[in-house]
């Protein structure tokens, strides 16, 4: 596209082609370029027709919540404060981000690109104002998890939020220890549900974090000897053999109690025979993936 | 080529492929401008034109559309000063078209065109410019790459890059190791990879990380080196297939959420690079593919009951040579369908990118 003619009648034009086809990225474009021009002119603050431009496109976003392209421009506004305004006038703006954000997630807690966005927002303010948001952000995931124990998007975050948050409290071994049996207790909770797939994916993850392969950068406990590991083994085997009891039609029981004997036989010994019922239930309640069962089978030399 | 979705819906029988419905359906694509759905979709046209040839060549008919026309319409998309292609011609210039701009002209061997001057009497080239242009989004800190000069970066550019530039063999204009070192701060517990660092696993962007990694060279040895890592990814990709329910067969892009034909595949391929493709039911996947067909006006849709339109039926197809082709392999032939073989890493046909390796 050609260099615009810009005057606030143009804007009003885009904005409606934008409104029936918010995929239309060279329009974007365009309308980018129309702003950067009426910012350079007298008699238009920047902040007024940041702030208008933003809010023109909350309905948008509303409407079409996928669309690649409004979330781009969105994040180009706000990019733009940081040049175009003081400090403390671009942090109040990319705040507001927080509470928008907030509610794009209450309205569909797994979309992709509201997560993700989050986070650009969150890495901002953080740059922008020197300070540390992950303690509010840690908190935010354990209300999304309360609202709805199966989003996975809320649990990834707060899997990469745990290390940083222990190493800016300066977590003692016990804080550590602390935090990763309530995560595990946590879990336990999800898992009363125990077809709850997300809970299992998040079980799995903490228990990786026993394995002596394990970035050190990213432990939650970081004084674990051999003894822990076999008592925390021991112990969230014993947990989800009791969710066995209730429901013996769950692969996701079995696939765990396999995962774990599989990364931990050093530390937990199952008699071969339990370990082989483990399989062939897994086998019979989920055929479709017979062959990567039966990939099991030859790795553990059953 | 219009993209829009219909006339048809999809949710024929699951026993048998529409082939010829199919090639109908594409080449009458490019007879339905007339269309208002036909400017809605604009800002998809390049794409457009690829998923239709892709999935002709696919479907063993190279040569429906034009070779001419296409190479004049895919010039028309490029933008002399900055070097990349736009969606469609007076289109601002990204990286997902001139990704498939370099596809399209690779697919009807017309790749040559880009060896005239970049402009009357300049001594650069386009192909130059074309390389330029996608080398010039690269972030020299971290590796990754935008999709224009105004957007975030994204691992779909980075692939993109890596695959555009190594088929017009300009892989050295960018830093690849460094690229391969931001793949990795990608990645997640669960081995899969996001958008950016920090960003949840999902298939596609999984595909596009395992495949820049393929293009980078170093997959191969990372398979052999980390089979825990493989078989945790693997084991991941394979519980995207719906094992209850109407959707029985198809795949989803993450845990709990529906299944659609284009995670036949984001998912299938990913597993096929991660030489794991047996790991889910493959006859029952095909059978989701297959019952998501228009068996009256061809196409295909993304669930059994929707609307087709061009992009489902491009990832069903290839989806499906993907299915037959890694059958084929571990020799569990189910009835043949008939499908040329697609490339895992490039979305092409494998006897294309074959050619190029041998002269490349
Ligand atoms: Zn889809």
């Amino acid at each position: 596209m050609r260099a615009p003619e810009f005057s606030s009648n143009t804007l009003n034009a885009i904005s409606k082609l934008l409104a029936k086809n918010p995929e239309y990225y060279t329009i974007w474009n365009y309308r980018r370029r129309v702003l950067q021009a009426l910012f350079n002119r007298e008699g238009a603050p920047p902040a007024n027709l940041i702030a208008s431009d933003l809010q023109f496109l909350v309905p948008l976003m509303v409407q079409y919540p996928k669309c690649y392209w409004i979330w781009n421009y969105r994040m180009w506004l706000l990019d733009q404060v940081k040049t175009h305004l003081e400090l403390d006038q671009a942090v109040q703006f990319w705040k507001e981000e927080v509470g928008l954000v907030g509610k794009m997630l209450t309205r569909d807690e797994r979309n992709f690109h509201g997560w993700d966005y989050r986070r650009h927002v969150i890495l901002q303010l953080e740059e922008l104002q020197q300070v540390s948001m992950v303690e509010s952000e840690f908190e935010y995931t354990t209300k999304m998890i309360r609202k709805a124990l199966q989003n996975f998007s809320a649990l990834h975050y707060r899997s990469k939020l745990i290390p940083r948050l222990l190493s800016e409290r300066n977590a003692s071994n016990t804080d550590r220890r602390k935090l990763f049996d309530q995560e595990l207790d946590m879990m336990q909770e999800a898992l009363i549900d125990p077809f709850n797939q997300s809970a299992w994916f998040y079980h799995q993850y903490l228990m990786s974090t026993l394995d002596c392969a394990y970035p050190a950068a990213d432990l939650i406990i970081t004084d674990l000897l051999d003894s822990d590991r076999q008592r925390y083994l021991e112990q969230e085997i014993e947990r989800i053999k009791e969710i066995l009891e209730d429901y013996d039609d769950c692969k996701w029981i079995y696939q765990s109690l396999l995962q774990y004997h599989a990364d931990f036989a050093a530390y937990v010994s199952t008699p071969k025979d339990e370990v082989g019922q483990w399989l062939s239930e897994l086998q019979r309640l989920d055929p479709m993936r017979s062959k990567r069962w039966a990939h099991v089978q030859t790795i553990l030399k059953l | 080529m219009s993209l829009a979705s219909g006339p048809g819906l999809g949710g024929s029988s699951p026993d048998m492929l529409w082939a010829d419905k199919h090639v109908e359906y594409i080449v009458s694509l490019d007879k339905r401008d007339d269309e208002y759905e036909y400017w809605l979709t604009e800002h998809l046209r390049l794409n457009g034109v690829f998923w239709g040839l892709h999935a002709l060549h696919i479907l063993g008919h190279p040569t429906a559309l034009p070779r001419d026309d296409l190479i004049r319409f895919t010039m028309s998309c490029w933008d002399a000063s900055s070097g990349g292609f736009g969606a469609a011609p007076d289109h601002d210039p990204h990286m997902l078209y001139t990704c498939s701009a370099v596809q399209i002209l690779v697919m009807v061997d017309g790749v040559s065109v880009l060896d005239e001057p970049a402009e009357p009497g300049s001594s650069e080239t386009k192909r130059m410019r074309v390389a330029h242009f996608i080398s010039s989004l690269q972030d020299r800190e971290t590796g990754t790459f935008h999709g224009d000069k105004y957007g975030e970066p994204d691992t779909r550019f980075l692939y993109n890059a890596l695959n555009s530039l190594s088929l017009l063999g300009k892989l050295n204009l960018v830093d690849v190791p460094l690229a391969v070192k931001y793949i990795d701060s990608c990645s997640n517990a669960d081995g899969g990879y996001g958008t950016v660092p920090g960003a949840e696993s999902h298939s596609g962007q999984i595909f596009v990380c395992l495949a820049a990694l393929s293009i980078a060279g170093v997959l191969d040895q990372r398979l052999k080196d980390d089979s825990k890592w493989a078989d945790r990814l693997g084991g991941w990709l394979s519980e995207r297939q719906i094992s209850t329910g109407k959707g029985y067969g198809g795949l989803n892009g993450r845990p709990e959420k529906e299944e659609d034909v284009c995670y036949a595949w984001w998912v299938g391929t990913s597993l096929v690079m991660l030489q794991r493709s047996h790991w889910i039911d493959r006859p029952a996947l095909r059978k989701f593919i297959l019952s998501c067909q228009d068996g009256e006006h061809g196409g295909i849709s993304d669930r059994p009951g929707h609307a087709v339109d061009v992009f489902h039926t491009h990832f069903g197809i290839v989806g499906l040579s993907l299915l037959e082709w890694s059958e084929n392999k571990d020799g569990e032939a189910s009835e043949p369908l008939g499908l040329e073989e697609v490339d895992p890493v490039y979305c092409m046909p494998r006897s294309i990118t074959k050619a190029l390796s041998r002269t490349g």
